[in-house]
């Protein structure tokens, strides 16, 4: 491993300013889950390591009372996403996605502005901030911008990020009324793995509790990026939801994707895999606004 | 060697044996106090690196080291220009530890270095310029035996190993034709590797007068001394001297049966550079550069008759030996026992072809070709019992193994707890109460070595037992720890004979300068051979003791009683001394005396013969294994629900580390049975992390019920068999036949990954 020298601000503005002075040869760095195993492969090799775990903001979770927006600092670690109840009970998708990653080890110091700009197309926190229709707020050399999480992803391991820029937070608008949301990430084990493939879920239904007005289907390991399968979600919406839909709509969801072979799994049991999650996560969000009413 | 008799009293009353004594180093191990080869440096040390092809076949057109040379901090650069004509590993040496011209599989080794730092020597590797000349891989050991296939190796004509691997015992084909029903079936087995938490490593080192000592991770210091002296040997250094010194490992699981490249390396590094050198695997390095479980495609088919007796069993395998030979070639001569001899049948055919691909080379793995036999029989055995119309269990009961069998092979069944093992299962795990959709049981057994195995000449181990003025003891035993808790089964056999306390017993083992020959720590041996080989030597010291106490109390030799670190004689309050004080007197009387012994105990049993017959071990271990699974018959994925594992150990030294060999081997099992696999792909390991090779993980783990069935084994030290490897031997083909029983497909194809699963119920759906 290359040496480097270790730099933690303890401001936003501090940290964008000491990696103007070192752009080229500078990495931020949050967990250190994804870049320590970079530096030690040597697949990065800078000069100075800017760790922004002493940045006190990013590490804020709240709910403003009065908006009802969510707010995720960037550096909040997924072991504090899931411990908290206000996630537990209102937003179940991003439980069931931070609370099977790695390890207990890995979720402790594992953030989810870490999961999201590493960028792969496993990532498990990336599909709830897709589903919840999660914005991110950038901090960069040139001021603050506010990005759709779903439009943060380029490619594997390239987001929209400009040099020095820094994801500040994850903002989750108020959710409505009879929403239900559920993630799986089916996988070969218990733990320590990434998903052969990730499935999203999130259902709003109409005061009758039957006519879906919002669905959001998002799926991980099924493009290079994770994606909405939107001509599923379109089939869902204004109608009645039951199972015989819900298939419907996994089967659509299945042919959207873009599934292919590899080392870990094959195309079309990941095909299969979304057509059988998507029915259950969705059956899983009908259970959930139940339960709520 | 004196007459001593080994087998003990077995009526009598134990008070260290069979006691649950946690492993004596868990606590060094726990508080990171234990010295793994990681933790060793040695002044004045240099860090040896090894750099691999990257072909799976090529011709090595030119090496140009010039660069890696020149680098400061570099110490010395090898090629295989540089390795020794005769310095060659495997026992039919066919592989030397750097290849010169050509290179079989992405393996092996095409130079190495030695300099100040880690750093620097994987600088001066990427230094290192090689121009290759690819040519055509062979991976298929099946098209590998092809007449019109590319050779692995020229000059051998032939991609098939000459091993005798063909039997024929009685008469299968007319078996066969008198049988009721015969059912046939292909089965086929993967890579999969050991995992072992501490990966591999040496560190070599030479005096001034050319003796090595090396410091290494091995399982078998004895015989990685021989290799090490042929080594020095080649090297033009005769009559020299090899100190082999095996630190704390982090597990073995048979990986560590042979010596490797990078042992041999270090030595040529470290004679070179006149300096200690150090070689450490990384994981990535221990995925790709240590042998595998051998990979099989395996053809049975079996009959029986109208009853429901086994008529014969007709088996024939293709091994894929990878580009090198280890021992993964010779795991039929263990294959041959299940096939033989699990459950009773007189009519047996094996042929085992072991072929040369470019594949990885493959080595011993914990079981030694047993579970992929077993793998195909107890599947076999299901399929067929279905197939008569018979109950699984009682189909199993019928054929039994039974004490006095003699099976084709010539083993001799001594002591026998099968049906036991079978009923202890069936009574655990409800087998008819599978009312509950995608639920389903299955159960599989296994036949194993359990006292020690001629494979060598000598199956034998030695200890040297002396005590100090205080009542403690040093035993110095050939056998090896690797963390199976040999430490802990010697302590409390010797503490046990001696009437002290299993604390009282200092173990010393794994240094060949100290320790007396053994053959290795292989074959479910260690508890047996080397736990007799204590044994012996305790009673050899417990005579000698008796004989000067018999003095000191004036009471009979024989009368002499040991307990709770007193000699005393049985009714006379008086006549009883604590050991201790005993034996100062012996070392302070006028022609005083030292209470020592040695031991040397090699088993009454027998090299397999030129027919391959031959009772190889003293006893044999059985057990059955059960469990339950919830197949998810949408995804294909398959729980675990609750497992079974019974095992005829002969008697329980220590339950504790028992229950955790059973354990262990069970996790093995079910890692082997359901996700492990290393992927290669034209020879190109594709998953070599832990990521992708999918080890079981502490949230994957079961419960597992671990009955104990005690047959007390007339051999056996206290009656005790091997039970190291059995744990995984039978877990394979019991959940493929739960998952049959569950859902009513058959994968006979291991890991049975989801999607086989899943593609075989659709296939029986008609999708």
């Amino acid at each position: 491993m290359k040496e480097f020298k270790y730099l933690s601000p303890e401001s936003v503005e501090d940290a964008i300013s000491l990696y103007g002075q070192h752009s080229e040869t500078s990495k931020f760095v949050a967990g250190g889950t994804d870049v320590i195993v970079k530096l030690k492969e040597g697949w990065m090799e800078p000069d100075f390591l800017i760790s922004l775990k002493k940045i006190k903001e990013l590490s804020d979770l709240h709910k403003n009372e009065a908006t009802k927006e969510l707010s995720i600092g960037a550096l909040v670690t997924h072991a504090t996403l899931e411990k908290s109840l206000m996630i537990q009970n209102r937003y179940p998708i991003i439980y069931d996605a931070v609370s099977n990653i790695g390890s207990l080890q890995v979720r402790n110091v594992g953030t989810i502005g870490g999961n999201l700009i590493n960028a792969v197309p496993s990532a498990d926190g990336a599909v709830p901030m897709i589903a919840l229709d999660g914005v991110a707020l950038l901090h960069g050399p040139d001021g603050e911008r506010s990005v759709e999480v779903k439009d943060l992803f380029i490619k594997p391991y390239v987001t929209v990020l400009k040099p020095g820029e820094i994801l500040k937070k994850i903002t989750i608008p108020p959710q409505e009324a009879n929403t239900g949301s559920a993630y799986i990430k089916f996988g070969r084990r218990a733990a320590m793995e990434l998903p052969l493939i990730g499935i999203g879920v999130l259902l709003t239904l109409d005061t009758d509790q039957k006519t879906c007005t919002k669905a959001r289907i998002v799926l991980g390991v099924a493009a290079p990026t994770p994606m909405r399968a939107f001509e599923a979600e379109k089939s869902l919406v204004g109608q009645k939801i039951n199972e015989e839909i819900l298939v419907k709509a996994g089967q659509i969801a299945a042919d959207e994707s873009k599934v292919r072979d590899s080392v870990r799994g094959k195309a079309w049991h990941r095909k299969e895999m979304i057509k059988v999650h998507v029915r259950r996560m969705g059956l899983k969000c009908l259970d959930i606004i139940k339960k709520q009413s | 060697m004196d007459n001593i008799e080994v087998t003990p009293n077995q009526d009598r009353e134990l008070s260290v044996v069979g006691k649950p004594i946690p492993k004596l180093d868990a606590a060094q191990k726990a508080m990171g106090r234990a010295e793994y080869i990681q933790d060793i440096k040695l002044p004045g040390m240099l860090y040896g690196k090894i750099l691999y092809s990257k072909f799976a076949n090529a011709n090595i057109v030119k090496i140009d080291t010039s660069k890696a040379k020149a680098l400061a901090g570099v110490h010395a650069v090898l090629t295989g220009e540089d390795v020794p004509k005769k310095m060659k590993m495997g026992f039919i040496k066919d592989n030397p530890p750097i290849k010169k011209g050509r290179v079989s599989s992405f393996r092996d080794e095409v130079a190495a270095v030695a300099a100040i730092s880690l750093d620097i020597a994987k600088k001066a590797l990427d230094l290192i310029e090689i121009e290759y000349e690819e040519l055509e891989g062979i991976f298929d050991p099946e098209k590998a035996m092809e007449k019109d296939s590319p050779l692995v190796h020229e000059h051998l004509k032939s991609n098939v190993l000459k091993m005798p691997w063909n039997i024929h015992y009685g008469d299968v084909e007319k078996a066969e034709k008198e049988s009721a029903f015969v059912v046939e079936d292909k089965f086929t087995t993967t890579w999969v590797t050991h995992c072992c938490m501490g990966t591999s490593g040496a560190i070599a080192l030479f005096d001034a007068a050319d003796n090595l000592t090396i410091y290494s991770n091995t399982q078998i210091p004895s015989l990685a001394q021989k290799d090490f002296l042929e080594s020095l040997k080649a090297m033009g250094l005769e009559n020299k001297r090899a100190r082999v010194i095996k630190p704390i490992i982090g597990g073995g699981f048979g990986s560590k049966l042979d010596t490797y490249a990078y042992e041999h390396i270090a030595i040529l590094l470290a004679h070179k550079c006149k300096k200690p050198v150090k070689i450490m695997f990384d994981r990535v390095e221990e995925f790709n550069a240590t042998s595998t479980r051998q990979p099989t495609v395996i053809y049975i088919k079996q009959g029986c008759d109208k009853n429901g007796r086994l008529t014969f069993r007709d088996m024939r395998m293709v091994l894929d030996n990878g580009a090198h030979t280890s021992w993964g070639a010779t795991t039929p001569s263990v294959m041959l026992m299940p096939i033989s001899s699990l459950y009773k049948v007189e009519n047996v055919k094996y042929n085992a072809k072991c072929v040369y691909t470019n594949n990885t080379y493959s080595q011993a793995m914990r079981g030694y070709g047993n579970p992929q036999a077993t793998f195909a029989i107890e599947s076999s055995m299901d399929i067929l019992a279905e197939k008569a119309g018979m109950d699984r269990i009682e189909f199993r009961k019928i054929n039994k193994n039974q004490s006095g069998d003699e099976t084709p092979q010539g083993l001799k069944i001594t002591s026998c707890g099968l049906e036991e093992c079978i009923d202890a299962v069936k009574e655990e795990l409800k087998f008819d109460n599978n009312s509950e959709k995608g639920v389903g049981t299955g159960i599989a057994s296994l036949i194993h070595v359990g006292g020690g195995a001629r494979i060598y000449g000598s199956d034998g181990c030695g200890a040297i037992l002396k005590m100090d003025d205080y009542g403690k003891v040093d035993i110095f035993t050939g056998g090896t720890d690797m963390g199976q808790g040999l430490d802990n089964i010697t302590a409390q056999i010797v503490a046990e004979e001696l009437g002290l306390l299993a604390e009282d017993i200092n173990v010393v083992h794994s240094d060949t300068d100290v320790c007396p020959w053994d053959v290795g720590a292989h074959a479910s041996r260690s508890t047996f051979v080397a736990g007799n080989a204590a044994l012996g030597a305790a009673k050899k010291v417990k005579k000698k003791i008796q004989e000067f106490a018999s003095k000191i109390l004036d009471v009979p030799a024989k009368d002499i009683k040991f307990k709770d670190r007193n000699v005393f004689f049985p009714g006379d309050p008086e006549k009883s001394m604590p050991i201790g004080k005993l034996l100062r007197k012996a070392h302070f009387s006028p022609n005083g005396t030292m209470l020592m012994a040695e031991n040397f105990y090699d088993p009454d049993n027998r090299n397999m013969g030129k027919d391959l017959k031959g009772n190889m071990s003293m006893t044999y271990s059985f057990g059955a294994h059960g469990v339950k699974v919830k197949v998810d018959e949408e995804t294909g994925k398959v729980e675990v629900l609750e497992y079974v594992a019974a095992h005829d150990v002969g008697r329980a030294i220590n339950p504790l580390l028992l229950e955790g060999q059973v354990y262990g081997g069970v996790v093995m099992g079910l890692g082997y049975a359901l996700t492990e696999e290393v992927v290669h792909q034209n020879g190109k390991n594709m998953n070599a992390n832990f990521r992708d090779y999918k080890l079981f993980t502490a949230k994957d783990a079961v419960k597992i019920k671990a009955p104990v069935i005690e047959t007390i084994d007339k051999d056996g030290p206290f009656g005790a068999k091997g039970i190291g490897e059995p744990g995984c031997v039978p877990t394979a083909p019991a959940v493929a036949n739960a998952i049959y029983d569950a859902v009513g497909v058959r994968i006979k194809d291991l890991p049975i990954t989801p999607e086989k699963v899943l593609a075989a119920l659709k296939e029986k759906k008609g999708d």
